[in-house]
């Protein structure tokens, strides 16, 4: 087992620079998962620790060695794929030994190493079985299988959930928890799902265009987001913003006009100056009836989401400023439940509430 | 329902009608044909005279060891050449791959004749360049039009040149299909990348492989225009004569037309043959 450490790794394709100096550590035996949209350079960075990318400037380290220069092979990694990458032509048992049998692994060792990962991963009747005759679920179990009987260092997984169902997804990410309880190695996981990032991470590296944008225990990041950014890709849904501009300030607080009406006087350290431009932030639900908060707020009732235990309260969809509240539901709620086109006054908590300058920074 | 398809086969009549006079046609008549004694008119029922002769006639053996010589020399060298420079053609090490796909695909595009020709003249035993090469490196200059080994020779290096880039197009199409992922695994799992070729490539090769087996053993099965155009009609004295060049030879020469037919089922049922062995041998196991 072994931690994995950055220092200001980059990484330039040609002109183009898609990692830019990323510094990270992380501690032996922890989950770390990387997060963040569609391009950001997680998988990039993932590979990068794995060898499968070269290493435009930095350093990373694998325990206590240096491995820029290491070939992907001898890193002592093992990495599980989106598309799980499995050999197509082996049974599920040759899969998992494929690794072990090309270097020469003793063959009773390499048989109970696999026979141990399949019962661990419940594998056991699909041995002989090809690739084709699984399902998507039961292929990502091999891939992860095919990693343990390594047994690396640092497990790597580049959104191994992402091609499995909804369901299955819930049920492959509490095994791959439960995994990381039993073997207790060095897991680093990539994902653009910030609820997978939430249920598995121990600290959760939040990236954006090649940068780390903030890196904390999942709930630090919620409650306590670093930037616009941060506040609204964790959570689900999303963090609402409303503009804003600061009307006075003063005594340790500071009152804003929001732009869609309404007035709302919060608690900050640093005070932005009379006029600045700045952005509310408050979680769906984090709305509290109205008259209960500190600013009420009204809104179109576009469409009403029901969960069972909670709805979600769409508005302002089609302008583009869209709003979501949060409310508990109960028989007697849903009966009087509003209907598109209705009205609905909510109240946004002071002490709830976040804010942002014009550049995305928290305001503290 | 009966109506539509009556419509549909009428718009195919004229294919059809293409297809049965000259494609169905021949392949029934010439078997009638092929029983037939057709040196004098008229032509009577003999089968003695064809299928009689074939399995007694020592020419037609000479042309069957000699394809099958080239079936078993040029085949697998052609295939095993043709898989490594697939494996050239998709190296991300390679520049130009563009153009290189094409050069090595360019002689199947090149006619017979003018390739010949060329062949002829870069291995004419005076003047020719691979002669001058030969003695330049200090060996023999070598009659390669008129000894039979290196007239075999000749004919097994110019299919060999024709045909191994076209494969090697196929089998890239098949290589391109296998994802990186794989053998990105495969690196991670410490093969090493000789063994990811002999392991994961040529195992995920395999149909591709049989394909290509399958329609060089067709070609070579039917194989004319070398021994005819660069070996002087399959010469020295026969040396090269392949079966297809004995069947034009009984044929259009001899103007033997029933023993070119039982000569041109034999090809056929051999290339059948041959072909269902090899989809055998290349079967999935499971």
């Amino acid at each position: 087992m072994a931690g994995v450490s950055l220092s200001d790794v980059k990484k330039r394709f040609g002109a183009a620079e898609v990692i830019h100096g990323v510094d990270l550590t992380v501690e032996d035996g922890e989950f770390v998962v990387f997060v963040g949209p569609s391009g950001c350079g997680k998988s990039t960075l993932l590979r990068m620790i794995a060898g499968l990318e070269d290493i435009s400037g930095g350093e990373v380290r694998i325990g206590e060695r240096v491995v820029n220069d290491v070939e992907a092979s001898d890193r002592g990694t093992a990495m599980v794929f989106q598309t799980y990458a499995l050999y197509p032509h082996m049974t599920v048992a040759q899969n998992m030994s494929f690794g072990l049998r090309m270097t020469g692994n003793d063959k009773a060792d390499t048989e109970a190493r696999v026979s141990r990962a399949a019962e661990v991963l419940q594998i056991e009747p699909l041995m002989d079985r090809r690739p084709k005759a699984l399902s998507g679920g039961q292929r990502q179990r091999v891939a992860i299988g095919r990693a343990i009987v390594r047994d690396p260092s640092v497990f790597l997984f580049d959104e191994p959930l992402s091609n499995l169902d909804a369901e299955l997804r819930v049920q492959m990410r509490v095994e791959i928890a439960r995994l990381h309880g039993e073997l207790g190695t060095t897991m680093i996981y990539v994902t653009h799902d910030q609820t997978e990032a939430m249920t598995l991470a121990d600290r959760i590296v939040v990236l954006r265009a090649g940068r780390v944008e903030q890196v904390g225990r999942p709930l630090e990041l919620y409650h306590d987001p670093a930037n616009q950014f941060v506040a609204g890709f964790i959570g689900s849904p999303r963090m609402n913003f409303l503009p804003g501009t600061v009307v006075s300030r003063g005594d340790g607080r500071v009152r804003l006009r929001l732009e869609r009406g309404g007035e709302i006087e919060l608690p900050l350290e640093t005070l932005p100056r009379e006029g600045a431009a700045v952005t509310l932030g408050i979680r769906p639900e984090h709305f509290v009836p109205a008259g209960q908060g500190d600013c009420d707020i009204t809104l179109e009732v576009e469409v009403i989401e029901h969960l069972g235990a909670t709805s979600f309260v769409y508005s302002g969809t089609r302008s583009g400023a869209q709003i979501i509240a949060q409310r508990p539901e109960t028989p007697e709620s849903a009966e009087a439940s509003e209907h598109a086109g209705e009205r609905l006054t909510v109240a946004i908590p002071a002490a709830r509430a976040f804010l942002f300058d014009d550049s995305g920074a928290r305001l503290r | 329902m009966k109506q539509r398809t009556g419509t549909a086969y009428g718009f195919l009549s004229p294919y059809l009608i293409v297809f049965a006079a000259f494609w169905i046609w021949p392949i029934l008549y010439s078997f009638y044909l092929s029983f037939l004694f057709t040196r004098r008119q008229p032509w009577t029922w003999n089968p003695r005279v064809t299928w009689g002769r074939l399995v007694q006639d020592p020419e037609f053996f000479n042309a069957l060891k000699n394809t099958l010589l080239i079936l078993v020399v040029q085949v697998p060298v052609m295939i095993a050449l043709a898989v490594l420079l697939a494996v050239l053609l998709n190296s991300t090490l390679l520049k130009a791959r563009g153009i290189m796909r094409f050069a090595f695909f360019a002689p199947v595009v090149v006619g017979e004749v003018a390739y010949a020709a060329v062949f002829r003249l870069m291995f004419n035993a005076d003047f020719g360049v691979i002669n001058k090469l030969i003695e330049g490196v200090g060996l023999p200059a070598v009659s390669w039009f008129s000894d039979p080994t290196a007239a075999m020779a000749l004919i097994i290096m110019a299919v060999t040149w024709r045909w191994a880039g076209y494969n090697a197009i196929i089998i890239l199409s098949g290589l391109q299909s296998i994802p990186d992922d794989v053998y990105e695994a495969a690196t991670l799992d410490r093969v090493s990348p000789v063994k990811q070729f002999f392991y994961i490539t040529l195992p995920l090769l395999r149909p591709i492989i049989v394909f290509c087996v399958v329609l060089s053993v067709i070609g070579t099965m039917q194989l004319f225009a070398e021994p005819f155009l660069i070996t002087n009609r399959g010469g020295p004295g026969g040396a090269t004569e392949t079966l297809g060049l004995f069947l034009y030879r009984q044929g259009f020469t001899v103007l033997n037309f029933g023993y070119a037919s039982a000569v041109a089922y034999t090809i056929a049922a051999l290339a059948v043959v041959i072909s269902l062995l090899n989809l055998w041998l290349g079967r999935d196991a499971t």
